[in-house]
């Protein structure tokens, strides 16, 4: 689309709705909303653990690999940051851009989610820690596999929009569709965010 | 869905222009952010010092995400409200369970402390 209709579209305002909010928009930030409880409540159970391990619990500084779990961090930061110019482009109507961009998220969310297994099968067989040998093992698995399950569905999300925009149904005016996947795929990152400091940093101190 | 209006402040376009430089320049401050925090756990100082730091530099990424990445800067700020209730929600709930299991009775005995104390008579340990 020309540069021309970028500048008559106005992509945060909707006249059409009372709250003045597409209304896409409006559901996922709900969602987000509900979503934040979801992760408070897992992040919570595991710092109640943490607070007072049992005997015998295993100790995570000898079971994480800081090394492994940065590169993970920064590979997520980095797909924000390619959604981000995803959702930009398609807004300014470059559906090319856009594609490349999604193509970007989609590698490095694949390669976050090979770190998540790889450092899964590294705890269970090499550190003995499991989902149901310990508290931590529990805890652990529980959220980081609940933030993995919301990566996965993240990808699949970008791979069916990648592929929908060769019907040529994805242009500037649907530029919501793409926001609206890209507030999720954000909202998987603010959650690692957090994950990774209160779970594997905090354990260092 | 987007809608043909005219944009609701002037010179938006060229802040439309623009974003693709400060989405750049905000994932490279987020990974030095990420950075630091790596760098910090191994630093000697007091562990206070250290939650705080950690703490802090967790909150100004998760800030710059929400309010860049995510557009609430630009976008109605219904949507902020709206994120932030489940937020604190959240972060409340996440607050009063620290609080509740952080207290010296929360905490779970080990067998021998719990077979020290004497029991009524009509209650025995399962081994």
């Amino acid at each position: 689309m020309s540069s021309h209709a970028t500048a008559t579209l106005d992509h945060h305002n909707d006249p059409t709705t009372s709250t003045g909010i597409p209304n896409k928009k409006l559901l996922m930030w709900a969602f987000l909303a509900s979503d934040c409880m979801f992760f408070g409540t897992l992040i919570s159970t595991h710092m109640i653990y943490r607070l007072h391990p049992p005997p015998g619990n295993p100790d995570p500084r000898a079971v994480f690999d800081i090394p492994l779990t940065s590169f993970s961090t920064f590979i997520l930061l980095m797909s924000s940051l390619m959604m981000a110019l995803a959702v930009n482009a398609i807004q300014k109507g470059n559906v090319r851009s856009m594609r490349f961009s999604l193509l970007t998220t989609i590698f490095f969310g694949l390669i976050f989610l090979g770190c998540q297994v790889y450092e899964f099968s590294h705890f269970v067989h090499d550190k003995g820690l499991t989902i149901s040998n310990s508290i931590l093992g529990s805890t652990f698995y529980t959220l980081t596999g609940t933030h993995g399950l919301h990566v996965l569905i993240g990808v699949i999300w970008l791979t069916a929009m990648y592929f929908y925009s060769f019907t040529g149904r994805v242009t500037e005016k649907q530029a919501i569709d793409v926001e609206s996947m890209g507030l999720y795929w954000h909202f998987v990152d603010i959650v690692w965010i957090v994950i990774f400091t209160v779970v594997y940093l905090l354990e260092y101190l | 869905m987007s809608q043909a209006t005219a944009p609701a402040h002037p010179g938006e376009h060229h802040a439309e222009e623009s974003k693709f430089w400060v989405y750049v320049q905000i994932a490279m401050l987020l990974a030095v952010i990420t950075g630091v925090e790596i760098v910090a756990i191994g630093l000697p100082f007091s562990k206070w010092l250290l939650v705080t730091s950690l703490v802090i530099l967790s909150v100004v990424k998760f800030l710059f995400v929400i309010f860049y990445f995510m557009h609430l800067r630009w976008d109605k700020l219904f949507c902020t409200i709206l994120f932030f209730i489940g937020l604190v929600l959240a972060g409340g709930t996440a607050w009063a369970l620290m609080l509740l299991f952080g207290v010296e009775d929360s905490k779970p005995l080990t067998y021998e402390e719990a077979a020290s104390i004497a029991a009524p008579a009509d209650v025995r340990f399962i081994t």
